[in-house]
């Protein structure tokens, strides 16, 4: 079977101000699908191409991130986030996706997949060189694979992507086919990603502390220097050729430079972004959206990150949320509505999925959500929590009802801890004791290793619905070496297994869509999670940049068809 | 002046600061030695994988290969105690090994980090001491209310948390102002917001210190017969009280450095600025034994040479410190 | 005896307040700090709420008059543990004989060594982040300073002439430390503590700032700060009061410790 990707669109995820009112205006009660299509249709495309003037050449671009400083600029060594952010301005992937979601070529041209399903032909795109000269050919896509799956490498994410991948041959320079130990429906969004991308063969084989600090892909700019902990300096590609379908027509990059500042405080990063200081910023926090609203000479980019929903995950494998009846009567009496309204002031929308909103598969129940505190007082008295102690809380055979919830002060913003605070509050109500425990990331992720929590909120970036494997297949529940899981809810489901197994081998999509809608719906009505919006992602940006968009990817910015107009 | 008094001591005074300084340097290797040894092991104490911080951080889901190959390459699979004694063996030859999170040697990082951190920590020492100074001797010298103002500055300048402060500054030079970037970077106009942050609260504690011994020694016999004998006030102030009022002031310059590095850690943050305070930081978030020890031993010694010269400087203040080292 | 002036009856008003709060919280505001109110939340200051509302829709009022016992208390302990085992090697070190005073130095310029905020850093990591783990971490890191600055004192104390003068007249080692030194390093020490409470809450904002304080939602003035100043540009009452609190307490312990002691001198 062979897939045609469809023609090329213009991806545009830039909202204007008032289009990002009116989303958030248009209330809380609409599903994840027609949300999906509410969003995209309110993307208008008009700050970015609808400017008179056009693109000029020149400048230098300063990015300021709140993301973590990458320690390695090889998104193939490990594979986290601050790498994907800076890479998808140097390194590009086999494919693509467009705004609606569909694969488009990027670095191949075409794809088709055997009929049984256990391989797949690409077919690379012609006189694509590497900014060191290499050429991008069937044998560099075969070290590239190569190397995220040695165990020196050290690639997690890129790893897991490649997971079913058994070998890679050339079959002729420019086709190249990859074997698969089963059939894998999301093979192509996983190649789509930052942490699979194509680099030079010949850069590869240089020692890893040299290929973290000066990986060579293909990309519009290319990394040149890297002062540690203040910026990375990164300069157009002149001879750059390969856009992915979906690119503005034009002869870009236009950016003689970026230099990609570490700003790790989110009040210094706007107050940089308002003086002029830098161009651009991630990490928005709510009120600085609040702000730049009023600031004419600001944009804003709002860019949900595919993959999961954010949202708590209740720890079904140990008490008390091995009882449904208990998950259920936590969900009712956690009022999140009115914290998500005051704390993201309109910028955060509510969720009701397990998926993020990009994601088209996505299934959307409020109705399971809905605040109920008798309901849940009800469920609570029924599963015999009937006592309360001196301070209102309920206990049963001398325990109290306690909840275990350790925070992430690296991953929760403060308007998301708050929120935390707020759900302990409202639980309280109905007798539950939340004790939030915040942490650094060690220490965080100690304690799920230790399989000490009750509630936990780990977001999990990833292109496709096949994230719903890594989280709720009972096959996550075996931690990795590391200590590390994926499933923290613990749901251990036969049933839910064989749809997601099977989701992940079929490829009639209607099919697929069924199986993953099946799926989400028995993990909304087991209680096993409390959505509560999109992995946030905004970002800012001062009026003279151009042409900045996001990746539908994984929702990094990209600066290819960025320019300055100033 | 003071400093050619203290070199005219006769030989055998000078035998005994000869002997005083090898005292010192062995205490400075021992300091060094138990910073090292309580680094390494309060690191092993903490959950959490090192091997991890070599692959992505905590939580990567690394797989059992990519954790054996890390743990092989930097042998965290050997016992505990041969870790500790190749890792001192390595530091007795200047190796201070890879650091795990940024693969690259602990040695350059601190090369690179370091210089920022000093200047940034010597300027906030420096203009803490003229801050202090000034406050104290103005109230000293202007009577009751602006002793009981001098004093209120103080007592404001130590109840403010450097990230409050750093962020009002940002706010009121940057964003409403304009006169100042609220990132500093490497720029020598971004150090001006951070300097200060640092040294405000820093004046405030040397000069309560100060003004309690200040006016300790205006009150004592000798300043009171210098005012007899006809010196002025200021003179008074400078001459005597000062140079005693200074004492337990110097004392604390080594702490006041310890402060400046913690500080640092927070106003690197808030201000974007690299430095040793933020590699620290992130070092002991991504369990970095290498580079958490290395930076140790490295504000270990700095702080070691500052206690040392604040010792001369207390024997140059104070003979009888010279006198007892004989007696 | 004088009768006490403003100055020094300013200060025991401010601290009997707080004390009452930490004490007997309700009398003064009868609500409860952890209540939300999502809905009113970021409320300026008004006569509902009179230091205005939190982003959660707490009273703020409410919040430091709560917060005044465990705000104290990190302070009181954390300087306690702090000059405690800095008043043990310092009076060690500078008293004992040369041996003593080496090893206790030795041990307190190690401690030195590691900057305040790393020894605090490293002890959370090892025993996990909350109130007592930071007030310990406070405690410790501190230490190290007032034991330098306590010998300091001891050793110019010894050295002068009254106490040289006791060491003719055959005066023993106890009677020595109790008669002459302890009063004379009290009255440095003395600046210190109540310098440190104020301190000690500051420095457990910080860590707060760093995520590794006192859990948020607790009524903690050093927290309330923490939480606060992320909305300081738009919302500035948020910080503004509980910083006044810390401001207000350490003023007060300082001046009230200053006049205390001019009293006991002139007395």
């Amino acid at each position: 079977m062979a897939i045609r990707p469809s023609s090329p669109s213009r991806t545009a995820t830039s909202r204007t101000k008032t289009s990002r009112t009116a989303a958030t205006r248009a209330g809380l009660a609409i599903s994840g699908l027609t949300l999906t299509a509410l969003i995209l249709s309110g993307c208008a495309p008009a700050a970015d191409n609808g400017g008179s003037s056009d693109p000029v050449a020149g400048g230098t671009l300063t990015y300021a991130t709140g993301d973590a400083e990458p320690t390695c600029l090889d998104p193939h060594v490990g594979g986290n986030y601050p790498q994907a952010l800076v890479a998808t301005q140097y390194l590009e992937s086999l494919v693509s996706l467009d705004a609606s979601g569909a694969v488009i070529p990027w670095l191949a041209t075409e794809w088709s997949e055997a009929e049984d399903g256990l391989s797949w032909d690409f077919t690379l795109r012609d006189n694509v060189t590497f900014t060191d000269g290499e050429p991008l050919n069937a044998a560099a896509v075969q070290a590239n694979v190569a190397h995220v799956q040695d165990p020196a490498t050290g690639s997690s994410t890129g790893y897991l992507a490649l997971g079913k991948v058994t070998g890679v041959e050339a079959v002729s320079d420019t086709v190249v086919r990859f074997t698969l130990s089963a059939p894998d429906s999301a093979l192509l969004e996983s190649l789509s990603q930052p942490w699979v991308a194509m680099q030079s063969p010949a850069a590869l084989e240089r020692a890893k502390e040299v290929n973290c600090e000066s990986p060579v892909g293909t990309g519009p700019f290319v990394v040149t220097e890297w002062d540690r902990q203040n910026s990375i300096t990164l300069e157009r590609n002149d001879d750059y050729t390969s856009p992915p379908a979906d690119a503005a027509d034009g002869d870009g990059p236009y950016l003689d430079s970026i230099v990609w500042r570490f700003v790790p405080d989110s009040a210094t990063r706007y107050a940089a972004l308002a003086s002029g200081e830098v161009d651009v910023i991630d990490n928005a926090q709510p009120d600085a959206l609040v702000a730049a609203d009023d600031d004419d000479s600001l944009e804003e980019l709002d860019a949900p990150r595919p993959g999961a929903s954010n949202r708590l995950e209740l720890n079904s494998g140990i008490a008390p949320f091995n009882d449904v009846a208990v998950r259920e009567a936590f969900i009712r009496a956690a009022n999140v509505n009115d914290g998500i309204t005051s704390l993201f002031f309109g910028t955060a929308e509510r969720s009701y999925s397990a998926l993020s909103s990009v994601e088209p598969l996505g299934v959307s129940d409020p109705d399971l959500f809905d605040f109920d505190l008798e309901k849940s007082n009800e469920l609570l008295d029924a599963a015999g929590w009937t006592e309360r102690d001196a301070d209102g809380y309920r206990v049963k055979d001398g325990e109290r009802l306690t909840v275990t919830f350790p925070v992430s002060t690296n991953q929760s913003i403060p308007a998301e801890q708050s929120l935390f605070e707020q759900i302990q509050a409202t639980t309280k109500e109905a007798g539950f004791d939340v004790v939030l425990e915040p942490g650094d990331l060690s220490t965080w992720y100690a304690t799920l290793a230790a399989n000490e929590y009750n509630v936990v909120s780990a977001p999990y970036t990833k292109v496709g619905p096949d994230v719903l494997r890594i989280l709720y297949h009972s096959d996550g529940i075996t931690p990795a070496p590391s200590g590390y899981f994926a499933n923290l809810a613990q749901v251990n489901l036969p049933e839910l297994d064989t749809l997601l197994t099977e989701a992940s081998e079929v490829s009639d999509a209607e099919q697929r869509s069924q199986l993953y809608a099946d799926a989400q719906q028995i993990v909304l009505d087991g209680f096993y999670i409390l959505p509560l919006y999109d992995q946030q992602n905004h970002y800012l940006y001062n009026t003279a940049v151009e042409g900045l968009r996001a990746m539908p990817t994984v929702s990094t910015p990209t600066l290819a068809e960025a320019w300055l107009d100033r | 002046m003071t400093i050619v008094a203290a070199s005219r001591v006769s030989p055998r005074r000078g035998g005994t600061g000869v002997r005083w300084l090898i005292g010192r340097l062995g205490g400075l290797l021992f300091v060094l030695w138990a910073a090292a040894t309580l680094t390494f092991f309060a690191l092993r104490l903490i959950p959490g994988d090192p091997a991890e911080a070599l692959l992505g951080g905590p939580g990567s889901q690394a797989s059992d290969e990519a954790l054996a190959a890390a743990r092989e390459e930097y042998g965290l699979n050997q016992p505990l105690w041969m870790q500790y004694l190749a890792q001192m063996g390595r530091y007795l030859l200047l190796d201070f090994g890879t650091s795990y999170s940024l693969r690259e040697p602990v040695s350059s990082v601190i090369a690179e980090q370091f210089p920022g951190t000093l200047l940034l920590a010597s300027l906030a020492l420096a203009l803490a001491w003229v801050l202090a100074i000034t406050v104290a001797v103005w109230s000293a010298r202007s009577g009751r209310i602006a002793g009981a103002l001098g004093s209120a500055l103080e007592v404001v300048a130590v109840a403010l948390p450097h990230f409050w402060l750093a962020t009002s500054l940002v706010l009121l030079f940057s964003t409403t102002l304009g006169w100042l970037p609220p990132i500093s970077g490497r720029s020598p106009s971004g150090l001006v917001l951070p300097v200060i942050t640092l040294a405000i609260p820093l004046a405030g504690f040397l000069g309560q210190v100060m003004r309690e011994s200040l006016l300790n020694a205006l009150s004592s016999p000798f300043a009171q017969s210098a005012r007899t004998r006809g010196e002025t006030a200021t003179g008074v102030i400078w001459r005597h009280g000062l140079r005693h009022a200074a004492l337990p002031a110097i004392g604390l310059s080594g702490w006041a450095f310890g402060t400046l590095v913690s500080g640092a850690v927070v106003v690197e943050t808030v201000f974007a600025r690299p430095g040793l305070g933020r590699t620290l930081l992130s070092a002991v978030q991504a369990r970095d034994i290498p580079l958490v020890t290395g930076t140790v031993l490295v504000v270990a010694l700095a702080y070691s040479l500052v206690t040392t010269l604040t010792d001369v400087l207390d024997r140059i203040a104070d003979p009888r410190l010279r006198t007892e080292a004989n007696a | 005896m004088k009768r006490p002036s403003v100055v020094e009856t300013a200060p025991v008003v401010v601290l009997a307040f707080f004390v009452v709060s930490a004490v007997a919280p309700n009398l003064i505001a009868p609500g409860d700090p952890l209540a939300i109110d999502p809905l009113a939340s970021f409320q300026a200051p008004s006569a509902g709420h009179p230091l205005g509302t939190d982003e959660s829709g707490r009273d703020i009022l409410t919040r430091i008059v709560h917060g005044a016992a465990p705000s104290l208390l990190i302070g009181v302990l954390a300087t306690a543990i702090g000059v405690g085992l800095g008043l043990v090697l310092g009076i060690v070190g500078g008293l004992g004989p040369r041996w003593l005073d080496t090893t206790s130095t030795r041990f307190v310029e190690v401690l030195f060594a590691f900057p305040g905020l790393l020894l605090a850093l490293l002890f959370i990591a090892i025993a996990g982040p909350g109130p007592v783990t930071s007030t310990i971490a406070v405690g410790l890191a501190t230490a190290p300073g007032y034991a330098r600055l306590v010998r300091s004192q001891v050793l110019s104390v010894r050295r002068s002439g009254y106490v040289e003068a006791a060491l003719v007249l055959g005066h023993g080692w106890w009677r020595r430390l109790l008669r002459h030194i302890l009063p004379n390093v009290t009255a440095t020490l003395f600046v210190l503590v109540t310098l440190g409470v104020g301190q000690s809450i500051v420095w457990a904002s910080s860590l707060s700032y760093l995520g590794l304080g006192v859990s948020p939602p607790a009524a903690e003035w050093g927290a309330m700060l923490n939480s606060g100043r992320t909305y300081v540009a738009s919302f500035w009452w948020m910080t503004f009061f509980p910083g006044l609190a810390i401001v207000l307490s350490a003023a007060a312990t300082t001046l009230l410790g200053r006049s205390l002691q001019s009293r006991v001198r002139s007395s």
